[in-house]
């Protein structure tokens, strides 16, 4: 028993790092009505800022934590606020959600190309010493702290306590939930709503840079990747406070903190709980809580008291666009796959050749996404699992029974689907952040509990899988798999169009515009939607099969991360997640764009060795230039075009086809006279299928 | 109207999947053709110029291309191999080449998110290069690809592509000090390092993931194997620690209570620092072995927390006595210094590519072509890198087995500096069969 109290007491600093980083989520969460997954993001650029200051320029430490925590992190708040958030606030979770998610990927990489990409060792500490262990406390005793943890374990119960003084006490407090809950109703009360969620995103962006430096010194060198692994694991402590309690969350850290250390401490280390539950006990820990948590699934997000005298959301422009647009569209759109198959097969070098086919394997997976949010209205964070999940039983399917990788990667997509399902029974009940979070719960689990097994990844060495032989024809051949991928992306999407049109993709839709009027007229919110789910990660498991075939291997770091699924994600809903195409356009842009890129910027350098005499301004700027510039730009566009989800929440291009339409209308009829025949609305749902809707 | 959709997917899934059945077999993938030895004329009276017909070759210029980690942001970033590739043909090509012409490296390609495999299928397709190297990623998706090939290859072994079997033995992947990891496999490093130390009671950490956990039991092995007669055990092991993990404290409680003096790691440099500071906190009188951490950077900013612990590169170190420090090594300071290159292991990596890759063209003859440089490789029975290398068996081992003797620099450190523990020469080795650990030295 001392011994289960000593462990639990080892384990409170770290509670306080999870309860700090879990409080500013909460924090951000309570005062603009955003699930900030770009928390760890900001919380990366202040530790830059502070980094380069305090270390690289050796500023005193009150200059470089003021310019760190005080200037920068509210800055990036302020920004975020006034460029993107504030026409956010009356747009449902999920856009909220697409536009964080879309700052995760690009901020990391603005923050590179601007201070740098170098490895950043031994971050400093927030306290007047160059390294942690400098100064430990108190010597001798059995539970020493060093600097690092004192300066958290401090901040963090005082920003507790102001936390819930604001909250409690303050005129600020009450009003920045007033605006968060309704800003119509909070204006009403002469509140200035925009002055008050810009001082909640100044005040939330503040705690991101206070716990960006804080925590950074945990890790031998700076790296988002370090800081976005802790947030996600502080995720346990945000719903065991419901999002809204500051004191319940800081508990729930600590708790966490404490149930990690017991278990290290008294579980044997050899025993199947220690190796399969400790490495994923955090995710385990959010799962269960979202699951089992009372009062989360009819109380969790906030909603707008006043929504309900709101007139319904305008049905998907798609289906007002006439019908010459959708045919003219889709006409187009054929010819422009038929005749880029055409390139890729006669004109691509291996290279390129192999980027599309892998777009093509990829476009298959991402259209699962295309099914479980454009079609059911969730945002599922866990694609890559899914894939993941077909790739390993496409391959131990054919290694152990030796049955043809086709049949293989049609089971898989079966044994994907019924995973999914299963997922789905008790996650598609939640609101769309608390879904997002349990998804990405489950993607977390997969990854660190699963994906270590050697019976389900092969262990170290990838598990092989073949690629098909259909009849004489061998696939071995990079254009003949082409035509292979081509034609299962063709049947998955005619599969996702069919969904769509039938009972399922009606219900769907009429839940996605009304939840209570569809449910009024007899329509279950829960069977349509478990059947998406199932069916999406069916879609993912056979994308994943068909990927591992074409890659050879099913392997995991390498194609299925979840964080490279965060990406597709991202993705996907920007450029139209609704849409067959856009899903299509995904898959190829993920691979040829930073590709694409990386030749682009080639260019300078390539110029500049040719012309080995140039000078002036323009050389200058080409020297800056180089390829390694490719992969973050390409990141920053991907993010970017999440961020501006909300503008477009039908996609980038569903915008321009609308942009389009309208101009040719206006060309057509300057008067604004709508033609006789021929244009009225095509209300068909397979107009997507080149045009989205 | 839904229910006749369904049939129609149905329908089509269903043909789909008797398709499948009945058609479908796997593909051996044999089909891409296997390069075959591709040089053109045959005149090869000595010093005389040979026209040769070999991709990438020209009559002034042999190209080779490689591929490096450089901005995936879930990796870590390897391209200074290239500057050791780069600094290597400067010193080959101010001597006047090979066989007439100077090497270049003519683009070093990023593998961006993992994409190696894509980044080979390009150049093997193009057939502009000789052979690829550096390459230095972080997963090695792109190995069977340049084996189907038969493009000499030279990289950074860290991946189980590298290995070759029986079957097939991979002939021409070569890593910098042989391709064979043999992970799991018993080595001599832990029992030697903590009898060197002293060091009795051994803890044991890694984490969850696969290469991990077989590292965790190599070790295990080891200390099992050779360290019995010295009184060496391990009393500590935990093999379920997860990346990016921030708290050792429970563990190093737990090490202490079990008298732990010497802590092995299966984990990055980050998870080293993080045991070494908790070790401090806890007054844990306790050094380490760190295979990972020849890294210069790494001792300038936490040296302190390692003194007396062992660290073990495969290559001499650049920390070898001036006196006996191998021509090899001399050259790589000297020719980094003038290309304004990093110092890196990685690119000590791609200095010892290059010297590999170069000794074999040489070595092909004035006629070369691909398959005679890798011909030309695995004749060797004791390359050393003018002294950088312990002496490795290309002709019988290095693909397809573990070294032996196994030789590797063991340095401790001390003062936040790295030092040879040996006087008596560069390398220690061992033979690996044999049940009682005796040093040589080379």
């Amino acid at each position: 028993m001392v011994e289960l109290v000593e462990y639990a007491i080892r384990g409170i600093p770290t509670g306080c790092v999870y309860a700090l980083l879990a409080v500013g989520l909460v924090l951000t969460y309570k005062t603009s009505g955003v699930f900030n997954l770009a928390y760890g993001a900001q919380a990366f650029a202040s530790a830059s800022v502070f980094y380069v200051v305090r270390k690289d320029h050796e500023w005193p430490l009150w200059a470089a934590a003021i310019l760190a925590i005080v200037i920068v992190g509210p800055a990036i708040g302020l920004l975020l606020e006034r460029f993107l958030f504030r026409y956010l606030r009356g747009s449902p979770p999920m856009a909220k959600l697409v536009t964080s998610l879309g700052l995760l990927i690009a901020i990391p990489e603005v923050v590179r190309l601007l201070l740098g990409s170098d490895s950043r060792k031994n971050p400093p500490p927030l306290w007047w010493v160059g390294r942690t262990d400098e100064w430990l406390w108190p010597q001798g005793s059995a539970f020493v702290l060093d600097a690092g943890q004192i300066a958290t374990i401090v901040s963090t119960i005082l920003v507790v306590i102001g936390l819930v003084f604001l909250f409690a006490r303050t005129q600020i407090g009450l009003k920045m939930r007033a605006v968060v809950e309704s800003a119509r109703m909070a204006e009403l009360y002469g509140v200035n709503s925009e002055r008050t969620s810009m001082t909640a995103w100044a005040l939330s962006s503040l705690l991101a840079g206070l716990a960006g430096v804080l925590v950074a010194p945990l890790f031998a060198s700076l790296n988002p990747l370090d800081l976005f692994t802790l947030l996600v694991a502080a995720l346990a402590a945000t719903v065991f406070g419901g999002l809204t309690s500051i004191p319940l969350t800081f508990a729930g850290g600590i708790a966490l903190g404490v149930l990690q250390a017991v278990m290290a401490g008294s579980l044997p280390t050899d025993s199947v709980f220690a190796t399969g539950l400790r490495p994923g006990l955090p995710f385990i820990v959010l799962f269960a809580l979202l699951m089992f948590r009372p009062g989360l699934r009819s109380s969790g997000e906030l909603q707008d008291p006043l929504a309900g005298v709101d007139p319904p959301p305008p049905s998907p422009v798609s289906q007002d666009q006439p019908k010459w647009l959708t045919r003219g569209s889709r006409a187009v759109m054929i010819l422009l796959l038929v005749v880029a198959g055409w390139i890729s097969i006669s004109v691509l070098d291996g290279f390129w050749l192999g980027l599309v086919v892998s777009g093509v394997c990829l476009s298959v997976i991402l259209l699962s996404i295309t099914v479980t949010t454009g079609l059911g209205g969730m945002l599922s964070l866990c694609p890559a699992a899914f894939a993941a999940i077909g790739a390993f039983a496409t391959a131990q399917l054919v290694e152990a029974t030796g049955m043809t990788v086709m049949v293989a990667m049609m089971i898989a997509g079966l044994v994907s689907a019924a995973v999914g399902a299963a997922l789905a029974l008790p996650v598609v009940r939640l609101g769309a952040v608390y879904l997002a979070l349990a998804t990405l719960a489950f993607a977390l689990m997969f990854e660190s509990i699963l994906v270590p097994l050697s019976w389900v990844s092969g262990g170290s060495v990838p598990l092989t899988v073949p690629r098909p032989l259909i009849g004489n024809v061998d696939m071995a051949d990079d254009r003949w798999f082409l035509l292979f991928a081509a034609t299962c992306l063709g049947l998955v999407a005619w599969v996702v169009v069919r969904l769509r049109e039938g009972t399922t993709g009606r219900f769907l839709q009429a839940l996605y515009m009304s939840r209570d009027a569809a449910e009024s007229i007899g329509i279950s919110a829960t069977g349509p939607r478990v059947v998406a789910f199932a069916i999406s990660a069916g879609i993912a498991g056979f994308g994943g099969g068909l990927l591992a075939s074409y890659a050879g291997q099913a392997n995991y770091q390498a194609s299925f991360a979840y964080l490279v699924g965060l990406v597709w994600v991202a993705l996907v809903v920007s450029t139209g997640s609704r849409s067959v195409l856009a899903a299509i356009i995904s898959g190829m842009v993920f691979f040829l764009l930073p590709a694409g890129l990386n030749r682009l910027f080639s260019w300078p350098e390539n110029w500049l060795e040719a012309h080995p005499d140039a000078s002036g301004p323009v050389a200058s700027l080409l020297e800056v230039v180089t390829p390694s510039w490719a992969l973050p730009v390409a990141f920053i566009l991907f993010g970017a075009g999440a961020i501006l989800y909300a503008r477009n929440p039908e996609g980038s291009l569903q915008a321009q086809m609308t942009a389009l339409g309208r101009f040719v209308n206006r060309r057509i009829d300057p008067g604004g006279q709508a033609p006789d025949s021929g244009d009225e609305p095509d209300r068909n749902p397979s107009a997507d299928l080149v045009g989205p809707s | 109207m839904g229910e006749v959709h369904m049939l129609k997917v149905g329908i089509v899934l269903g043909t789909t999947a008797l398709l499948a059945l009945v058609g479908c077999g796997n593909s051996t993938g044999d089909t891409t053709a296997t390069t075959e030895a591709d040089g053109g004329d045959t005149s090869t009276e000595s010093g005389e110029f040979v026209a040769v017909d070999a991709p990438g070759v020209t009559d002034t210029e042999i190209r080779v291309e490689g591929v490096t980690a450089s901005t995936n942001p879930l990796g870590i970033p390897a391209d200074t191999a290239g500057d050791g590739v780069n600094a290597y043909f400067e010193m080959v090509n101010s001597e006047g080449g090979v066989h007439g012409r100077d090497l270049v490296l003519s683009e070093v390609h990023d593998d961006q998110l993992a994409n190696n495999s894509a980044v080979i299928k390009g150049i093997v397709d193009a057939d502009s290069a000789f052979a690829v190297l550096p390459i230095a990623t972080m997963l090695f998706t792109g190995a069977d690809q340049l084996v189907d090939a038969n493009v000499p290859s030279f990289g950074w072994t860290i991946n189980p592509e590298w290995e070759g079997t029986e079957e097939n033995p991979k002939l021409n992947l070569f890593g910098q000090a042989g391709s064979f990891l043999c992970l799991g496999c018993a080595v001599p490093a832990p029992a030697f390092t903590a009898d060197l130390g002293s060091r009795s009671k051994i803890g044991l950490l890694s984490y969850s993931v696969p290469q991990s956990t077989q590292c965790l039991e190599s070790w295990q092995k080891s200390i099992d194997r050779w360290g019995e007669d010295s009184g060496i055990e391990v009393v500590f092991e935990d093999a379920s620690l997860t990346y990016g993990t921030t708290d050792l404290s429970v563990q190093v409680k737990k090490m202490a209570d079990a008298g732990v003096d010497m802590a092995m790691t299966c984990m990055d440099n980050n998870a080293s620092v993080t045991l070494a500071k908790e070790m401090k906190k806890q007054d844990l009188d306790a050094i380490q072995f760190l295979p990972n951490a020849y890294d210069h950077e790494l001792m300038d900013e936490f040296g302190d927390l390692f003194e007396d612990s062992y660290v073990m590169i495969s290559f001499a170190p650049l920390e070898t006595p001036e006196d006996s420090k191998p021509k090899g090594l001399e050259n790589f300071e000297e020719w980094m210094d003038k290309t304004g290159g990093e110092i890196t292991e990685n690119s000590m990596v791609g200095w010892l590519n290059a010297d590999l890759f170069v000794t074999g063209l040489r070595d092909a003859g004035p006629d070369f072509s691909r398959q005679s440089v890798i011909d030309a490789i695995n004749s060797y029975e004791d390359y050393n890198a003018e002294g950088m290398l312990p002496g490795v068996n290309w002709k019988e081992r290095a693909h397809t087995e573990r070294s032996q003797p196994d030789c590797n620099s063991y340095m401790i450190i001390k003062d936040g500096e790295f030092e040879l523990v040996s006087s008596e020469g560069t390398f220690t080795c061992f033979d690996v069969e044999a049940d009682t650990l005796e040093p040589s030295y080379q």
